[in-house]
């Protein structure tokens, strides 16, 4: 695991229907520390999930740079995980070999693969479904595959692009709580990307607040852990803080 | 139970077969109908037994399969790989779909007269014939599946690690593999038919030409055979073959409803 710091970054389209140019993200600048866990909250349109694509490597930046462990990044890469709102798992693979993906694209030999994968399936609980295909699995399932697969090939940062907004919300509670467990044990560096206030506060050490491509506020979060939604529900310092989250968000 | 109920399917579907062959049983010598015009069953099935015996039957049915399975993998060696590469590129593949779409389309027999000045008589018209019905097919859907693979699945693959060949061979081939497979059904259902038109003008064996050299002669009841073998042949390709084939890709891997 390793830090991630994002320095002035900007993001400039061209605009087809206006024919001018649109300016996404102005002048970004953000650090995560080594397995931290940071949440980015903002409003649809204020350009956080451009950020994380611009991160993952799936488009390219206008200005400024993002560095892995100091070093800079060029387009999508082992060392960025990435786990999807769409899930984007392989439908033509079982659960094993699509958590097996990312070590075997390192080299891994299938043995050594397999046992990893098996590994990171025991975490999410996910054994039952080893040799199962995607489609078979419930949406909150296939999201937790998704995530092992992300944390399986052992990279220096975790990207979640809002990767609990297409399933149900008493699954999505569940694979909050889960999220904060696995978290806790591997410890891995994580941007979490999200429009849900609550979500951002109950995972997150740190929420920054981004706003019509600027950064607003970054406040940061000191509820204990481990953390669980029956203790944060009536929790007064979990109230304060999503609230005063959410102000931001609305004044956005 | 799986097993009593594809049982039971498969005698509904022969059960009409078996009616229809009861009606030719009798009708026929009820009526008397001319054997120039129509065969007796009893003659179609004694022309069947000797045409097993001479080995004609035999080597007509051989020429035919040959010319299908040369053509076919020469399409689809061609045509995978293709499609493939066109479908990586959008622009390419929103400036090729049209014309493969029309060539798709534009039945295989309109192929024929320009295949034989090509080609001459024979072998290779015929396996060009083939090879254009389930070649444009298969690049169009080829390139179809692979421009259908959602943007985030091959994001999720390229932050995995996979370069350009892993990507090839774990993403944009399977992920393109149920649309593949569909339009190998469909275009071997198009060169199937188009197999038989052109051995009736550019050839002297196959079953096409097996039918249309036995009208020469009145011997409705080889023309009756060689309607039953050829229709017989595609039923057992296409069940036992290629709908397997789809069901084991689509079904499995839940593809159907993906847009």
């Amino acid at each position: 695991m390793k830090s991630l710091t994002i320095r002035n970054l900007s993001k400039t389209y061209f605009d087809l229907y206006a024919g001018t140019n649109h300016t996404a993200i102005h002048d970004v600048s953000l650090e995560v520390a080594e397995g931290d866990f940071v949440a980015v909250v903002g409003p649809s349109g204020c350009g956080k999930s451009t950020i994380l694509n611009m991160i993952a490597g799936f488009i390219p930046l206008s200005g400024g740079e993002i560095l892995v462990g100091g070093r800079p990044v060029k387009g999508p890469g082992p060392d960025r995980g990435v786990v999807f709102q769409s899930f984007a798992l392989f439908p033509w693979k079982t659960v094993l070999e699509n958590v097996a993906f990312g070590p075997k694209m390192r080299g891994v030999g299938k043995a050594e693969r397999e046992a990893i994968a098996r590994e990171y399936l025991a975490l999410a609980k996910l054994t039952e479904a080893a040799n199962r295909y995607p489609n078979e699995l419930s949406g909150g399932m296939q999201q937790r595959v998704g995530v092992v697969r992300a944390l399986a090939n052992n990279p220096d940062v975790l990207l979640m692009d809002e990767p609990f907004a297409s399933v149900d919300a008493q699954t999505r509670m569940t694979l909050q709580e889960e999220l904060t467990r696995i978290w806790q044990e591997k410890r891995p560096t994580v941007l979490f990307i999200t429009h849900d206030v609550g979500e951002a506060v109950f995972l997150a050490n740190r929420v920054v607040v981004l706003s019509k491509g600027r950064v607003l506020d970054d406040i940061g979060i000191d509820l204990p852990r481990p953390r669980s939604w029956d203790a944060l529900n009536e929790d007064a310092d979990f109230k304060a803080l999503s609230n005063r989250v959410l102000q931001l968000v609305r004044s956005a | 139970m799986r097993s009593r109920q594809r049982f039971l399917s498969g005698l509904l579907f022969l059960l009409p077969f078996a009616v229809l062959l009861v009606l030719w049983a009798v009708l026929v010598p009820w009526f008397d109908v001319n054997p120039r015009l129509f065969p007796r069953l009893s003659a179609v099935a004694e022309a069947g037994v000797e045409s097993v015996r001479d080995g004609t039957l035999v080597g007509h049915i051989g020429a035919s399969l040959l010319r299908v399975l040369v053509g076919t993998v020469l399409a689809l060696v061609v045509a995978v790989p293709l499609g493939i590469a066109m479908g990586v590129s959008p622009v390419v593949s929103i400036f090729l779909t049209p014309l493969f779409r029309f060539f798709s389309v534009l039945a295989g027999i309109a192929w024929i007269p320009i295949a034989t000045l090509w080609f001459g008589y024979g072998f290779g018209a015929i396996t060009f014939v083939i090879f254009n019905a389930v070649f444009f097919i298969v690049t169009y859907n080829t390139l179809l599946g692979v421009s259908t693979i959602p943007p985030a699945v091959r994001n999720a693959a390229a932050s995995l690690g996979a370069g350009r060949w892993a990507m090839l061979t774990e993403v944009l081939l399977p992920g393109a593999l149920p649309n593949i497979v569909t339009g190998i059904r469909t275009g071997l259902g198009f060169a199937w038919r188009g197999l038989i038109a052109a051995e009736m003008i550019a050839t002297n064996v196959g079953l096409g030409y097996m039918l249309f050299v036995a009208r020469d002669f009145y011997r409705t009841e080889v023309i009756v055979l060689g309607m039953i073998v050829i229709g017989v042949l595609w039923l057992l390709l296409d069940r036992l073959l290629l709908a397997p084939l789809e069901r084991a890709t689509i079904e499995r891997w839940g593809m159907v409803q993906r847009a």
